[in-house]
């Protein structure tokens, strides 16, 4: 598959700068709405930011374009490096995202229709309840913890935990018929 | 819900599927991780959670990023042994005058695990930072004195020669911990004291507490 984001990381792993150099240009307005998204302060999204094209330069062997395209390589990259930094928030200031979730998940949902794959995701989607569907939505965009979901649901934490754990397997059933 | 409980193997899918989607705290993720390095099974249903979720990612709007590949550069790619190293402390001089009494110890050892890379440390050692180099991380650790005083906050600079200062990041009481490779020799390492939060504009604007060259010979 045609797949030019990949082949600019493949080229990294050898070293090319130019490469590195056109990567960014390609890809850091949507990392940068990854992050700002998730972390909600534009000043510590730039600061992430120039971590993850560091992190992407130094791990860049270990991408292999067999196992998956190279926006979503990078996308969890820039993902992992946001959720280790709202873990490591004090508790509670991670509510600031409620609002978000709530003004955005049917978005995202429409915005799902579009595409052939992503259309997919949507339908396996709309196989959970709205409310799980809701949390595995709120807690992949905007980073919200067990934590976050066990409140804003109003059920035990480890409700949440086992509600989400079984719609994940769900969705993964759904997506691999 | 009530159904039975899950099979090892699907709890050992969900983990991988809970570590993807963000919720764990940060003990369980930090458990996690370290299991990632280590079992090459479990690593690759977390790639697979990483493309199956991948369908999620049309919700990220794309938001316009200023151009910071010279700060990344910067910080990736140090420019090789000074001839200019003047540059560096001629920047550095103005911040320096408080400080130059407490100039700095540099300690540069041979690898064993966690690689010490350099000292930061006033004169008589009252206050110093520990700078070790571990799987692909700088590590600063204070190892002597006390954090700012309230409202204010330590920040650490590289310095590539002939470049602007980077912040790596704010210490305090946690060690403070960035992906970056070992910095080459002639790359000047600083602690500046700035405002709660940092540094406002990107740049040292309080003085210059703490310096350390990387030797010839790192």
């Amino acid at each position: 598959m045609d797949d030019p984001v990949a082949d600019l990381i493949t080229k990294c792993a050898a070293a090319d700068r130019n490469a590195f150099r056109q990567l960014y240009r390609v890809t850091s307005a949507k990392l940068m709405g990854v992050l700002l998204r998730m972390l909600g302060e534009r000043a510590e999204a730039e600061d992430a930011l120039q971590e993850v094209y560091t992190r992407v330069w130094l791990r860049a062997g270990r991408y292999d374009p067999a196992k998956g395209r190279g926006m979503t390589w990078l996308i969890a990259i820039a993902r992992n490096l946001a959720i280790d930094r709202l873990r490591a928030r004090p508790e509670a200031t991670s509510d600031d995202g409620l609002d978000t979730v709530q003004d955005s998940a049917p978005r995202a949902e429409t915005r799902l229709v579009a595409q052939g794959e992503a259309r997919r995701m949507a339908d396996c989607f709309a196989t959970l309840d709205p409310d799980k569907a809701d949390a595995v939505r709120g807690a992949y965009l905007n980073g919200l913890s067990y934590l976050d979901l066990a409140a804003r649901h109003a059920v035990p934490l480890n409700t949440m935990r086992t509600w989400l754990r079984r719609s994940l397997l769900k969705l993964k059933e759904c997506l691999e018929q | 819900m009530t159904d039975a409980p899950l099979t090892p193997r699907e709890a050992e899918d969900a983990l991988a599927a809970e570590f993807v989607l963000g919720v764990l705290d940060a003990a369980e993720r930090a458990e996690v991780a370290a299991r990632i390095k280590r079992d090459a099974a479990f690593a690759a249903r977390v790639t697979d959670w990483e493309e199956r979720l991948g369908g999620l990612n049309d919700g990220f709007d794309a938001a316009p990023a200023p151009n910071l590949l010279p700060k990344i550069e910067a910080r990736l790619f140090p420019r090789p042994a000074p001839t200019r190293r003047f540059g560096v402390f001629g920047w550095l001089s103005g911040g320096l005058v408080a400080a130059s009494l407490a100039l700095v110890s540099i300690t540069i050892l041979a690898p064993p695990q966690p690689d010490p890379v350099a000292t930061l440390a006033t004169a008589d050692n009252r206050l110093a930072y520990q700078v070790t180099h571990f799987g692909g991380s700088l590590q600063v650790t204070r190892v002597a004195g006390v954090a700012a005083v309230p409202g204010q906050v330590h920040e650490l600079w590289v310095i590539a020669p002939g470049a602007s200062p980077v912040s790596l990041g704010l210490l305090q009481d946690r060690p403070l911990v960035v992906s970056y490779p070992v910095p080459p020799a002639g790359v000047v390492l600083a602690v500046s004291i700035e405002p709660e939060g940092g540094s406002p504009t990107g740049a040292p604007t309080g003085p210059v507490i703490l310096t350390a060259e990387i030797g010839q010979d790192a």
